[in-house]
């Protein structure tokens, strides 16, 4: 089932929003080049917002440490953090962005529970 | 901190009074020049061109404190005291680098180039604080002739009136600096001198030239009438454009010709130099086919460091870099003329607190215009001038 979680307007090129309104919060990113992707908001490692991180090339790196984590396969690159993101489904539908939710446990660092 | 004169010359006479010897010697007086002087007025600290691309930072020292400045990737130049919010470690523990943030390294506490706090470990944790509150404390940037100015004061002087408004005056209307266009010139070469002498001494150095047949020969030789120990400048900061030699076909060591003249120079500054002083630390000189700039850097009431900065226009800095023009003999004559300047700064300074120059020495009639700088000096600490102490004393002798 999807859910509407921001519209079009609420997204920033090259930037990253953090939805809190879900639990984990997601992260929606809307890329340089328009395509919008939604993975888990919490880095693996860490409590950290990954929609304050840096993306690029369709990889967000961490704000706290150098993981990077892909949009579009959650899988993280190197160390610290050692697990990847679940990615969401994401679905433009007029001005709405819809995402359904991954059904896998998430991959939540040490003290942060759902 | 009294300050007394003792021996003042009476009123008239050739040579007027110069601080005494503790002014240039005393760590409590630095202390106060670092808290009313470099940590309230603009000071140029760096090139602009120096940060070329988003996300590039230099650190530099202002008075008392170290300030980042950085290259942001929405906001032009930015600076800020390089203090973690959180528990007040160095963000940049070096002198220059380049990163997409400013992290600390010891929790993580991590800042946009922009100043706010972006992420921290658990802050989505702590909602209630506030991101923009707990950046990093910036302080007041301007941009000019190429350069970096910040000033640390809440509410700093005026840019246009403190710096701009002096420097033009200085120039006048017709020989204005802006001809120069010196924000459009690359540099060409920087030297930097670690110089073991209080800061006011090189200044009271760059402002006159009773030295120059003394110490500069090859200055002398390009400029002859500095042989007459007038400077370039003079009493109410103006200006004087001192010529070249008759021989002399340019600015350089040996004054053999230089290379591309500034195309918007005014007739009347083909031939010559010009020399200003920015107060508290800025000199600029000009000549047809470059501009010279020094920043100072006060390390401690004996310790200064000088970056002496050569400008020419982008295409002779080209060549430069290319390595098809050689401008060694341009930069060699005011790289000699530092060197003889700040050598005899390092001679003065073990006699600022030798008991023979407690009461100061004393300026001639050619650099009584550095009274100007004490005046202002004695005003920014907040003391009174002993000449105005004397002529409040004159006045009330006479009523």
């Amino acid at each position: 089932m999807s859910v509407r979680v921001c519209s079009l307007q609420d997204l920033t090129p090259g930037e990253g929003l953090r939805i809190d309104s879900v639990t984990p919060p997601i992260a929606v990113f809307l890329t340089e080049d328009g395509q919008v992707h939604a993975i888990d908001d919490t880095c693996t490692h860490q409590e950290a917002s990954l929609a304050a991180g840096w993306l690029e090339d369709c990889r967000v790196e961490c704000p706290l440490h150098e993981s990077t984590f892909s949009l579009l396969t959650g899988d993280v690159d190197q160390p610290p953090a050692k697990r990847g993101v679940r990615v969401h489904q994401v679905e433009v539908r007029g001005d709405d962005v819809l995402v359904e939710l991954s059904q896998d446990a998430p991959n939540l660092p040490p003290g942060v529970t759902v | 901190m009294i300050i007394d004169h003792l021996d003042e010359p009476l009123p008239g006479s050739s040579l007027r009074p110069t601080p005494p010897g503790v002014a240039y010697t005393d760590p409590e007086i630095f202390t106060q020049e670092q808290a009313e002087i470099f940590e309230k007025q603009w000071n140029c600290v760096l090139r602009a061109d120096s940060l070329p691309q988003a996300g590039t930072w230099k650190t530099v020292t202002v008075g008392r404190e170290e300030i980042i400045v950085v290259r942001t990737r929405k906001a032009g130049i930015a600076a800020y005291y390089n203090v973690c919010r959180h528990r007040g470690m160095r963000i940049c523990t070096t002198g220059e680098g380049r990163s997409k943030t400013l992290k600390c390294g010891y929790h993580a506490w991590t800042y946009a180039l922009e100043g706010e706090l972006v992420a921290a470990p658990n802050l989505t944790s702590m909602p209630d604080v506030d991101q923009e509150a707990y950046g990093l404390r910036p302080v007041h940037v301007r941009e000019w002739l190429g350069y970096v100015w910040v000033c640390l004061a809440e509410e700093p002087p005026n840019f246009d009136e403190a710096v701009l408004g002096e420097v033009r005056t200085s120039f006048g209307e017709v020989e204005s600096i802006d001809n120069y266009g010196i924000e459009n010139l690359a540099c060409g070469e920087t030297k930097t001198y670690d110089v073991q002498a209080n800061w006011k001494l090189i200044i009271e150095n760059f402002m006159e030239c009773y030295h120059c047949a003394t110490i500069h020969p090859e200055l002398t030789e390009v400029i002859p009438e500095f042989a007459d120990g007038l400077a370039s400048q003079r009493k109410d900061g103006v200006v004087h454009g001192a010529s070249f030699g008759d021989e002399i076909t340019g600015f350089t060591v040996d004054g053999s010709s230089g290379v591309a003249e500034i195309p918007a120079i005014a007739p009347d500054q083909e031939r010559k130099y010009y020399a200003i002083t920015v107060r508290p630390q800025v000199f600029i000189n000009t000549v047809p086919d470059h501009v010279i700039i020094h920043r100072m850097f006060p390390v401690s009431e004996s310790r200064t460091i000088v970056v002496c900065d050569w400008l020419f226009l982008p295409e002779v800095v080209e060549k430069i870099n290319a390595g098809t023009l050689d401008v060694s003999k341009s930069v060699e004559l005011f790289h000699r003329v530092n060197e003889q300047d700040f050598e005899a700064c390092e001679y003065t300074q073990p006699s600022m607190s030798s008991s023979a120059y407690t009461s100061g020495g004393a300026l001639v009639p050619s650099e009584h215009h550095i009274s100007e700088f004490h005046d202002w000096w004695y005003a920014a600490l907040g003391w009174r001038a002993p000449e105005q102490v004397r002529d409040e004393q004159t006045t009330a002798a006479q009523a």
